[in-house]
C-alpha cells in the first residue's frame, strides 16, 4: 500500500502519498519536483544527492523518504533565502568552484553542514568533510578555496 | 593552489553559475514532459555471441509497456566515423556486453526495467577476445566476420581485427639506431579508463508531427543531430537537439550517442520518452572510454644526451566497434615520441578490435597513456646515461625551428620555459626524505581550428545577447565568450545573455571537444561583436556629429574620445533603430592556418598531420610512497603550461587543476578491469576510484600567458585537454624516484608498486 | 543498516497484501512487526544501497527502528563496561569520549566508514547485522569481547559477537530476531587498541585488508592480547596465533612482526577487483604489525591520532 505523509522540506510542508520503498531522493525529484539534488551513482559514493536532515548531511539516494517524517529536510534549493545567496554559494561562484555544476548541490550541502558545526575549519577538516562529494571538473582546488573564502566572509 | 601569475582582469562570474548554486538549473534527467514515458535499454550482457532468437512477446504483454523495439524496427543503417561497422541495435551478433539489443518504453521506470528483463534472447556464445595482442595475433577469431564488406574511410588501412594501421616515418631510423652510443628500450601497458562525468547521461525525445525534439546530455549537439539524420533517414532540419545544463563530459559524451534509439522509441510509442542512465550503464555502454594501450619504444641516444632516433609501436584497444579510435591511434603514435626534437622516427600505430566497450575520445585522447610511457622511457634513458632527467629533457625539448615527427617547423613555442618553471617551483634537486620522490613529465597537444559562426545582437533596450551554437560542458568556455564581446562593445560581461547548445538557435559548431570552444567560438563571437560595433559607431557618429574613428565604446556608452561628456548610451542608440534597422552582428572570423608538414613517407594517415597552435606543458609531482604497502600519497603538483594568452584566468586555472586531478586518478587508482569473458568488474564508483578532495595536494598553476600568432582569440590556445596529459607520467617517475622501482603498468596501484618493489629486491 | 541477516529462514511470513511500513517507538512493536515478516531498516546505508546496485530488492515489508529511543545511545554500565544501542551511529561512536579513550579501536573503525553522510545515519547494529567480511567495526568489537543482545517474541538471548557470524553476509540470528544492543566489557588498566585498514585513497575507502589489536600492558609486558583480521576471510575473525605471539613480549617490533606473520598465515584471502590474494596476504602482515604497534603505543599512553589509518601508512 501507499502511505500518506507530510515531508518538511526547506521550511514547507509537502503532502505525499508514496510506497515505503521510495528513497528520499526519488520523492524529492519525482514527487516534489525539487530536482536540485542529483543522482550520480548507485552506491552512495558520489554525494550528488546529499541533503541536510535536521542539519546533518545524508545521501538521500539511500535513505527512505518515510523515515524523514517529523524531521526537517534542507535541499540545495533551500540554501538561499529570499533570493540572497548564502556566503558559500557566493564563494563558489567567485572562486570558480562551479564548473559543470552537477556535484555543486551536494558540495554546498556538505560545506553548509561543516560550517554550521565548525565556523573555522582548517584545510584538513574541509577536505575530510567534503570527501564524500566527488567532483570531476575542478580538481577540488577551487572548491577548497571557495570554502576558505566563505569562512573568511562569515567567521570574520 | 598557488597562482603565480596575477589575473590581468577581474574574474568574471559565469552566467550559468547562479542557476547551478541554487539548484534551479535543469539537467536532462531533471526534465519532464506531458505524457512522458520512461525508456530503458536491454544490453547484450554477454561478451560475444550470435543472437539466435529475440522474443519480445512477454515484455510487450506487461501492463504499462507502450513500446518495445529492436533492430527490426529501425532502418537497417550501418554507421561509424571511419568504419561503418555498427547499428543502432545489435543485429545477428553482439560484440560487447554493453551493446544495445532492444529498448522499452513504459509508464514508469520500474515497469520499463521489468519489461527489459522479460525480453528473451537466445545466444550462441562466440570466442571472447579482450586482449589487444591476442586480437592481433595470426589466426585470432574475427570479431567482425564480414569486416571487408563495411564502408570505410578511403585513407584507412585495416585488415581483420586490425581496425587501423598507420605509420610516422622521418629520416633513417635503423641507421641512426645502429650508430647511436646507446639504445634504450621499454614496454609499457596502460589499462583502459573512464571519463566518468558525475552526470550519467539522459536523453528525452518528443515527436511533433514529422519533427523530433531531442534533449540530450551531449557535448556535441550538432553531431548528435547528424547521427539521428543518418540513422533514421530524416533531414537535419526536422531534428532539433537541445542540451540543458550538461553535467560534465570529458569526451564520453562526444559523438552521437543513443539519441537515435530514444527518438525511434518515442516514435514507436507515440509519446515522449526519457532514458536516464544509471552509473553502471554509464560505465558499460557509452562508446567513449579511454583506450587501453601498449607502447613499445626504443631510443638511440648519444653520450651527451642527444636523442638521435626513436622507434615505437603503439597498440590501442578499439573495442567492439570503431568510433574515433583509428584517429586517436595516430595521435598516440605522435605522442609516443613526445615533444622532443628527434631527427629519425619510425612509429607504427595499430588499433585492435576487442570484445570490449568501444574506445573513443576522452580528454586529450591517446595522449596521457602515450606520454606516461614515453616520459618513463625518458627517465630510463636519463638513468642509463647517468644524466639528470630535467637536463635530458631540456637538451631535447622542441624549440623554435625544430621539426616535429611530421616535419612541422616549430614557431613561437615555449616548451623549455614550462620545463624550467616546473623544475623551479617543485624544488627540483632538493634533498628529500627517503620515502619521497619528485617526477617530471612534458607533453604537447594541438589546438583544433575549425569553422564556426556566431551572432551578437543588441536588443531594443540596449541589452546584448550572444547567439552561438557552442556547447558548454562545464569548462566555462562558453561562459568566457562575453568577456571577448564585452571588450569590443564596452559592455560589462555580466550584462550579456547567452543563447547556446541548441541546434535550432545557433550556427553549426563542432561542440565541446578538442579544447576548441573558446579557440574557435571566441573568434566568431569577436567577429560578430566587431560587426555590431561598426553599426553602433555609425549610428553614434550621426548622433554625436563626430567621425566614427573618434568614437569609442565604454561603460555601455558611445562617446567621443577625449570628451567623455559627449556620449550617447547604447540603449538610446538601440531605441533609435527600432523599426528601421536591427542591431545584429554576425561573424565567423578567419580560421587560423594549420602549419605545413611532410608526411610523404607515412602511411594510413587520417588527419593530425601537423599541430596548429600547439600547446606545451610540464608537470612536476612530489610523492611519498609507503614501501611496505605500495600506497602513494601525492604531496605537491606543479603544472606549467604554454597555452598562449589566457583569456579567463580563473577558468583556465580550473581546467588545469581539474586535469591534474583526473591525471592523478589515472596514474594511481583508475583503471577499468575486464574479465576474460569481457565483463567489466568495476562498473561502480567504490571500485573505480576517482580521487577525493582529501587526496588532492597543493597544485601550483603557471602559464606563460603570452600571445602567439595563428592561434585563437587574442593569441590564445586550447586549455581544456592538455592538463591531464603529463600527470600520470610525472607520478610514475616520482614513484620510481622515491623507491627505485618502476611500475610499467597503468594505473600504479599499491599492489603493482608492492610487486615492483619485491622484484627490485630479488 | 539492513535487517538482521539470516542464514536460517530465507523467506519472511506472509503478511497483508502490498508493501507495508511501520516506524514504531518500542522494541515490542518492532519485534511484533518482525514476527509477521517485516524487515528492519535503520539508516539504509546497506539495505537501500544494496537494492540500488541490484543485489536485492528493498524488502516489501519494512519496520523502521530510528524512532525507538531504547535502541539509541552509548552508556557506561555499572561494572565499567559500555552499552551501545543498535542504532548508535558511526558518527556518534567516533565522537564518543569514552570510546575514544577506552575502546579506541572502535572509534578508529567508525570514523572511517564511508563519508560523513554515511556515518550520520549508518548504525552499529546495521554494520554488525549485515555481516560483511569487510565491516569496519566487527574486528574491534570482537577484540573487546563484545556480546550482542538479540530479542524476538520468544525472548532475549545474548551471545558473543564471534559466535554471531556464520559466513559472508550471514549470521546465526533468526529472521525475527532484532539486534537490540551491544555490550563491551570493561578493559583492564593498561589496555591500548587500534583498528586500521589499507587505504588506497585517503577517504571513502572500504577495507581491502584490515586489522585490529587490543593489548594490555602490565609492567612493560603484554599480559593480554587480542587480534582480529578484516576482509581476509569469509568472516571477520580473531587470530589466536597472533595473540599468542604477543603475550609475554614487550610489544616491540619483533613481536608485532610475529603477530603480523601469524595473521598472514591465518588469512584466507581472495583475488578480486580490489586486490590480488598474495598482496592481501602480505598486507595482512603489514597492517597487523602496525595496529599492534599503535595499540602498544596507546597502551603506554602515547598519542596516536584517530582514525589510526591515516597516520599509519608510513606516517603519511
Amino acid at each position: 500500500m501507499k502511505y500518506s505523509a507530510t515531508l518538511r522540506v526547506n521550511g514547507f510542508s509537502y503532502p505525499v502519498t508514496i510506497e515505503p520503498q521510495r528513497t528520499l531522493l526519488s520523492v524529492l525529484r519525482d514527487d516534489l519536483e525539487l530536482t536540485g539534488s542529483k543522482e550520480g551513482c548507485d552506491d552512495s559514493e558520489c554525494g550528488a544527492c546529499m541533503v541536510l536532515l535536521d542539519g546533518e548531511p545524508v545521501n538521500s539516494c539511500s535513505y527512505l523518504a518515510l523515515q524523514t517524517l517529523g524531521r526537517e529536510i534542507t535541499t540545495v534549493e533551500g540554501l538561499s533565502t529570499n533570493g540572497d545567496l548564502s556566503p558559500l554559494q557566493k564563494a563558489f561562484l567567485e572562486a570558480g568552484g562551479v564548473q559543470c555544476g552537477f556535484c555543486t548541490p551536494g558540495m554546498l550541502i556538505s560545506a553548509t553542514a561543516l560550517l554550521a558545526r565548525n565556523p573555522r575549519p582548517d584545510d584538513e577538516e574541509i577536505k575530510a568533510s567534503l570527501s564524500g562529494n566527488l567532483c570531476r571538473c575542478t580538481g577540488y582546488t577551487p572548491i577548497l578555496a571557495a570554502v576558505r573564502s566563505a569562512v573568511e566572509m562569515t567567521a570574520g | 593552489m598557488t597562482m603565480t601569475t596575477e589575473p590581468r582582469t577581474a574574474p568574471v562570474v559565469r552566467l550559468d553559475g547562479r542557476e547551478k548554486v541554487t539548484g534551479v538549473g535543469r539537467y536532462a534527467a531533471d526534465m519532464t514532459l506531458t505524457g512522458l514515458l520512461h525508456g530503458r535499454f536491454r544490453f547484450a550482457d554477454i561478451g560475444h555471441a550470435r543472437i539466435k532468437r529475440i522474443d519480445t512477446t512477454r515484455a510487450k504483454a506487461l501492463p504499462g509497456v507502450v513500446a518495445v523495439i529492436t533492430e527490426a524496427d529501425v532502418p537497417d543503417v550501418q554507421y561509424g566515423l571511419f568504419i561503418k561497422d555498427r547499428r543502432l541495435f545489435a543485429k545477428g551478433v553482439v560484440r560487447w556486453e554493453g551493446e544495445v539489443v532492444a529498448a522499452v518504453a513504459a509508464l514508469t521506470p520500474e515497469i520499463a526495467k521489468r519489461a527489459v528483463e522479460l525480453i528473451e534472447i537466445d545466444y550462441e556464445p562466440l570466442p571472447v577476445i579482450t586482449d589487444i595482442e591476442a586480437a592481433l595475433a595470426p589466426g585470432a577469431p574475427l570479431i567482425h566476420e564480414n569486416w571487408e564488406s563495411y564502408w570505410q574511410d578511403e585513407k584507412l588501412v585495416r585488415s581483420g581485427n586490425e581496425a587501423s594501421r598507420s605509420t610516422i616515418v622521418k629520416g633513417d631510423t635503423a641507421a641512426a639506431l645502429a650508430s647511436a652510443d646507446l639504445v634504450v628500450k621499454g614496454r609499457y601497458v596502460a589499462a583502459g579508463s573512464q571519463a566518468a562525468p558525475i552526470e550519467p547521461r539522459a536523453i528525452l525525445a518528443e515527436w511533433r508531427s514529422d519533427r523530433v525534439q531531442i534533449w540530450s546530455s551531449t557535448q556535441v549537439p550538432f553531431a548528435a543531430r547528424s547521427l539521428v539524420s543518418e540513422t533514421l533517414g530524416l533531414p537535419e532540419n526536422k531534428i532539433r537537439v537541445t542540451v540543458p545544463h550538461l553535467g560534465g563530459g570529458f569526451g564520453a559524451k562526444c559523438e552521437g550517442h543513443f539519441e537515435p534509439q530514444v527518438a525511434a522509441l518515442a516514435r514507436a510509442a507515440r509519446r515522449p520518452v526519457k532514458v536516464v542512465f544509471s552509473r553502471r550503464d554509464e560505465f558499460l555502454a557509452p562508446d567513449h572510454r579511454r583506450e587501453g594501450m601498449i607502447v613499445e619504444v626504443e631510443s638511440g641516444v648519444m653520450r651527451d644526451g642527444t636523442i638521435v632516433a626513436r622507434r615505437a609501436q603503439v597498440l590501442t584497444e578499439n573495442g567492439a566497434y570503431s568510433a574515433d579510435e583509428p584517429l586517436i591511434t595516430i595521435l598516440a603514435a605522435i605522442f609516443s615520441t613526445g615533444p622532443y626534437n628527434v631527427p629519425n622516427v619510425d612509429i607504427t600505430g595499430r588499433c585492435a578490435y576487442t570484445n570490449t566497450q568501444p574506445s573513443g575520445s576522452v580528454r586529450a585522447p591517446g595522449a596521457p597513456q602515450a606520454a606516461w610511457a614515453l616520459e618513463q622511457h625518458m627517465d630510463e634513458i636519463a638513468k642509463a646515461l647517468d644524466m639528470d632527467p630535467v637536463d635530458l629533457r631540456r637538451k631535447n625539448l622542441l624549440r623554435n625551428g625544430d621539426l616535429s615527427p611530421t616535419s612541422q617547423v616549430m614557431s613561437e613555442i615555449r616548451a623549455v620555459e614550462t620545463l624550467d618553471k616546473a623544475a623551479e617551483l617543485i624544488g627540483w634537486g632538493q634533498p628529500l626524505p627517503d620515502d619521497e620522490g619528485i617526477g617530471i613529465a612534458c607533453a604537447w597537444w594541438p589546438s583544433f581550428p575549425m569553422a564556426t559562426s556566431a551572432f551578437v545582437k543588441i536588443n531594443v533596450d540596449g541589452s546584448p545577447t550572444i547567439i552561438t551554437g557552442a556547447q558548454e560542458c562545464g569548462t566555462g568556455a562558453v561562459m568566457t565568450l562575453p568577456i571577448l564581446a564585452g571588450e569590443i562593445l564596452g559592455i560589462d560581461p555580466s550584462e550579456f545573455s547567452l543563447v547556446y547548445q541548441d541546434t535550432e538557435s545557433g550556427p553549426w559548431d563542432g561542440g565541446a571537444g578538442g579544447s576548441q570552444t573558446l579557440f574557435n567560438n571566441g573568434r566568431a563571437v569577436a567577429d560578430a561583436a566587431m560587426d555590431v560595433r561598426r553599426q553602433l559607431l555609425k549610428l553614434a557618429a550621426d548622433e554625436l556629429e563626430a567621425a566614427e574613428d573618434d568614437i569609442e565604446l565604454a561603460d555601455g556608452r558611445a562617446r567621443v574620445k577625449g570628451s567623455p561628456d559627449r556620449f550617447v548610451t547604447i540603449a538610446a542608440l538601440a531605441d533609435k533603430t527600432q523599426g528601421t534597422q536591427l542591431l545584429v552582428g554576425k561573424g565567423s572570423g578567419e580560421v587560423p592556418p594549420t602549419p605545413a608538414s611532410d608526411t610523404s613517407a607515412c602511411t594510413g594517415r587520417l588527419g593530425a598531420e601537423s599541430f596548429a597552435a600547439p600547446t606545451f606543458g610540464t608537470h612536476a609531482v612530489r610523492v611519498k610512497v609507503d614501501r611496505d604497502t605500495g600506497v602513494v600519497r601525492v604531496l605537491k603538483v606543479v603544472a606549467a603550461h604554454d597555452s598562449g594568452y589566457i583569456v579567463n584566468k580563473v577558468g583556465a586555472a580550473g581546467q588545469v587543476t581539474g586535469g591534474v586531478v583526473m591525471g592523478l586518478g589515472q596514474a594511481l587508482t583508475e583503471g577499468t578491469q575486464i574479465s576474460g569473458e569481457g565483463r567489466v568488474r568495476n562498473a561502480h564508483l567504490l571500485d573505480y576510484k576517482l580521487q577525493t578532495m582529501a587526496d588532492v595536494p597543493d597544485i601550483s598553476v603557471w602559464f606563460t600567458d603570452t600571445a602567439v600568432s595563428d592561434a585563437g582569440p587574442k593569441g590564445s590556445k586550447g586549455v581544456g585537454e592538455p592538463p591531464c596529459i603529463p600527470t600520470p607520467g610525472a607520478v610514475a617517475n616520482a614513484i620510481a624516484a622515491a623507491t627505485g622501482a618502476r611500475v610499467r603498468e597503468l594505473p600504479a596501484t599499491p599492489g603493482r608498486i608492492w610487486s615492483a618493489l619485491r622484484e627490485g629486491q630479488a | 543498516m539492513s535487517a538482521l541477516a539470516s542464514g536460517s529462514t530465507a523467506m519472511g511470513q506472509a503478511t497483508a497484501a502490498g508493501p507495508s511500513y511501520t516506524a514504531p517507538t518500542t522494541v515490542d512493536d518492532v519485534i511484533a512487526a518482525m514476527a509477521t515478516g517485516s524487515r528492519v531498516v535503520a539508516g539504509g546505508t546497506d539495505l537501500v544501497v544494496g537494492s540500488r546496485q541490484g543485489r536485492w530488492p528493498v524488502p516489501e515489508h519494512l519496520v523502521a527502528i530510528h524512532r525507538v529511543n531504547s535502541l539509541r545511545g552509548i552508556r557506561p554500565v555499572v561494572d565499567g563496561g559500555l552499552w551501545l544501542g543498535a542504532t548508535a551511529t558511526h558518527g556518534e561512536i567516533a565522537e564518543d569520549a569514552t570510546i575514544r579513550e577506552r575502546y579506541t579501536a572502535l572509534a578508529d573503525a567508525s570514523s572511517i566508514v564511508g563519508s560523513r553522510a554515511t556515518r550520520n545515519v549508518g548504525t552499529l547494529g546495521g554494520n554488525i547485522a549485515n555481516a560483511s567480511p569487510a565491516a569496519e567495526t566487527s574486528g574491534p568489537l570482537m577484540c573487546f569481547g563484545a556480546t550482542c543482545m538479540l530479542e524476538s517474541r520468544n525472548g532475549r538471548r545474548e551471545l558473543p559477537l564471534d559466535e554471531l557470524f556464520s559466513g559472508p553476509g550471514r549470521t546465526v540470528a533468526a529472521m525475527d530476531e532484532l539486534l537490540v544492543s551491544v555490550s563491551l566489557p570493561a578493559q583492564p588498566a593498561g589496555t591500548g587498541s587500534c583498528y586500521a585498514r589499507l587505504e588506497y585513497r585517503r577517504q571513502m575507502e572500504i577495507a581491502v585488508v584490515g586489522a585490529t589489536a587490543v593489548v594490555t600492558l602490565d609492567g612493560g609486558q603484554i599480559t593480554a592480547a587480542r587480534v582480529a583480521i578484516t576482509s581476509l576471510a569469509p568472516t571477520v575473525r580473531r587470530v589466536p596465533e597472533a595473540e599468542a605471539a604477543l603475550i609475554g613480549s614487550t610489544g616491540d617490533r619483533a613481536a608485532a612482526e610475529r603477530a603480523g606473520e601469524a595473521a598472514a598465515a591465518a588469512s584466507l584471502p581472495i583475488d578480486d577487483v580490489r586486490a590480488a590474494a598474495d598482496y592481501r596476504r602480505a598486507m595482512a602482515a603489514v597492517i597487523t604489525r602496525r595496529v599492534v604497534q599503535a595499540a602498544v603505543d596507546r597502551a603506554r599512553g602515547e598519542t596516536v591520532s584517530i582514525p589510526a589509518s591515516a597516520s599509519l601508512h608510513g606516517a603519511l
